[in-house]
């Protein structure tokens, strides 16, 4: 446990008979960025609540920042920066005393506030709406300002729920442009999205949750390794050669899989360094190569093809 | 200690109070129904009975308590009806105030809270739940007790500006009257308080929150009604043991509530 900005052993929560999350084991570096996914009702919130000492575990523990959230929750929300779902501002007052509100149960020195609300609500775009009422805000607005509000205090770790949902795509990459500043500059970040393209943008690992479980946990690369064997590629090559470039890779040692594809040949290699002998093979046999592409999956593939093995 | 970090408590009031402000829902019903039970209804009333030729109270007063009667009898017949008005039949109308005042803050403190889902973000603060539940509380008690105050306050100068052509003197407030307002009212809205919290915590809206709080705190008006009446007409220490029950009954409330104000209650049912 030493070192690491989260960790969770066993962690478990049951609301009545409804398991909301059930034995929980991840590990979050200092300065990680760690996405969960999964769809409604997997157990993401849940654990962001658990993660802050808002919900008490029934199962397991967690650490966060060297400290139990069950025991010391207020130690651990000092150095936490939480955005809720919904935005969860006070419509009756305006964006700045939102932040000022906040500054003050935080105990952040006035002087201080004054001139983090500022630079953060300027950073987020909204420093000419500081002192309109949230009321008459748009979704969009809001989790800018919430979004500001959650930095306020400089967290060493934030945990984001859906930041970037009902965001229009030009805010959307804002945020994530934001979060990703924030990440390389050291803050640690739980992202709970949906938003695979998000996630795929910032996360340098990722957990899917299903029905309170995590059914998978790791980079992008490690997920992909442990559900397909080998590396696809696409090659485009001359149409009328396409029999023979079957026939002459078939024969090949260092080629798993080969069929034929609209633009050519679609193969699978063990991995990407086999893709030279490939394609002298073909130059070798006289066969023109006019493009080689390796299909690296996408999270978007690796994501539906945990939830597709779960479905199975 | 009741509170660990007063500046948590200062900062929720100031919300709260700053929210208030601006929430023509919650601040007119807290206004108008004091305007209209301290100020306009003793006015009206007031001009009426000074304008009564001295009527003859005495079939009227054999269908009330003795003790309603006594005192005024021994008054001057035209000053009867005033006294009987604006010191009796009108005194019970004031513990309304702190009631209704302070439930309908307290359902706005607490299951309002939950309706707007700002719920959520105070409880990922840096706040124990005994000091978000004080502040909650005091959101709602501080406004019940000044409005109650600057309305008795207003009745007391509309008393006894519409009885002077009669009384000739300031005939309120009487000892009895002081007890309820500053022993009384604010143990009601204790109450008041106590009831709301608990109801606070099953609901989902502040509307849910008034329609079963209101079925709960009704029958307490009534009874206030009531007693109300009877506290008028007997000992001062006749008050303060009732103020002291009413008190007892507002602090359980209230400690049952802080008991079940959890972070882990609050978030499964946000």
């Amino acid at each position: 446990m030493e070192g690491l900005a989260i960790e969770t052993v066993g962690l478990g929560r049951r609301f009545d008979q409804l398991v909301a999350l059930a034995d929980l084991n991840l590990t979050v570096q200092p300065g990680e960025v760690v996405a969960l996914l999964g769809p409604n009702g997997a157990g993401k919130t849940t654990t962001m609540r658990l993660l802050n000492g808002v919900l008490q575990p029934d199962a397991g523990q967690a650490r966060v920042l060297g400290m139990d959230p069950s025991t010391n929750g207020d130690g651990v929300r000092k150095r936490t920066g939480v955005l809720t779902e919904h935005a969860g501002l006070e419509e009756r007052l305006t964006a700045r005393e939102n932040l000022i509100f906040t500054g003050r149960v935080r105990n952040i020195e006035p002087r201080r506030l004054e001139r983090q609300t500022d630079a953060l609500l300027e950073r987020l775009g909204m420093a000419d709406r500081a002192n309109d009422l949230i009321r008459g805000m748009s979704t969009g607005q809001r989790k800018r300002v919430a979004l500001a509000r959650a930095l306020l205090d400089d967290p060493d770790v934030l945990l984001l729920d859906e930041p970037t949902s009902g965001l229009d795509p030009a805010a959307t990459r804002e945020v994530v442009d934001l979060i990703a500043d924030l990440a390389a500059q050291g803050t640690t970040v739980l992202l709970c999205t949906h938003f695979l393209g998000e996630a795929g943008r910032l996360a340098h690992r990722m957990a899917v949750l299903w029905r309170g479980r995590m059914r998978a946990f790791g980079t992008p690369e490690e997920l992909s390794t442990s559900l397909w064997s080998g590396l696809r590629v696409e090659l485009e090559v001359d149409l009328s050669a396409q029999a023979r470039a079957i026939e002459a890779l078939t024969q090949l040692a260092s080629v798993l899989h080969v069929e034929a594809a609209r633009s050519g040949l679609s193969l699978v290699v063990p991995a990407r360094d086999a893709v030279p002998s490939v394609l002298n093979e073909l130059h070798h046999e006289g066969i023109a190569v006019f493009s080689a592409t390796p299909q690296t999956p996408s999270l978007e593939d690796v994501y539906f093809a945990v939830i597709a093995g779960i479905d199975d | 200690m009741l509170i660990n970090e007063p500046r948590v408590v200062r900062a929720i009031l100031w919300k709260d109070f700053t929210a208030i402000r601006r929430s023509k829902a919650v601040l007119l019903p807290m206004l108008i129904v004091p305007f209209v039970m301290l100020v306009l209804l003793p006015a009206v009333l007031g001009v009426i009975a000074t304008r009564a030729a001295s009527p003859d109270l005495s079939r009227l007063f054999d269908k009330l308590p003795h003790q309603v009667v006594e005192p005024i009898a021994r008054l001057p017949q035209h000053e009867q009806l005033v006294v009987l008005i604006n010191g009796y039949l009108l005194a019970p109308l004031f513990l309304i105030v702190p009631l209704m005042v302070s439930a309908v803050l307290a359902a706005d403190a607490f299951a309002g809270e939950k309706e707007r889902k700002t719920m959520e973000h105070l409880l990922h603060l840096p706040a124990t739940d005994r000091d978000l539940f004080v502040a909650k509380v005091l959101s709602a008690y501080i406004p019940a007790l000044i409005v109650s105050w600057v309305g008795f306050g207003c009745f007391l100068v509309v008393a006894n500006t519409v009885s002077w052509p009669v009384m000739h003197r300031i005939f309120l407030p009487t000892t009895l009257w002081l007890l309820m307002i500053f022993w009384v009212a604010p143990a009601v809205s204790s109450v008041g308080l106590g009831v709301m919290t608990r109801v606070s915590a099953r609901t989902r809206t502040t509307q849910e929150a008034n329609q079963l709080g209101g079925a709960v705190i009704l029958p307490l008006i009534f009874a206030s009604l009531g007693q109300a009446s009877g506290l008028l007409v007997l000992s001062p220490v006749v008050a303060i043991a009732t103020g002291a029950a009413l008190w007892t009954v507002g602090l359980l409330l209230l400690r049952g509530g802080i008991q079940r104000f959890t972070r882990d209650r609050l978030a499964g049912s946000c």
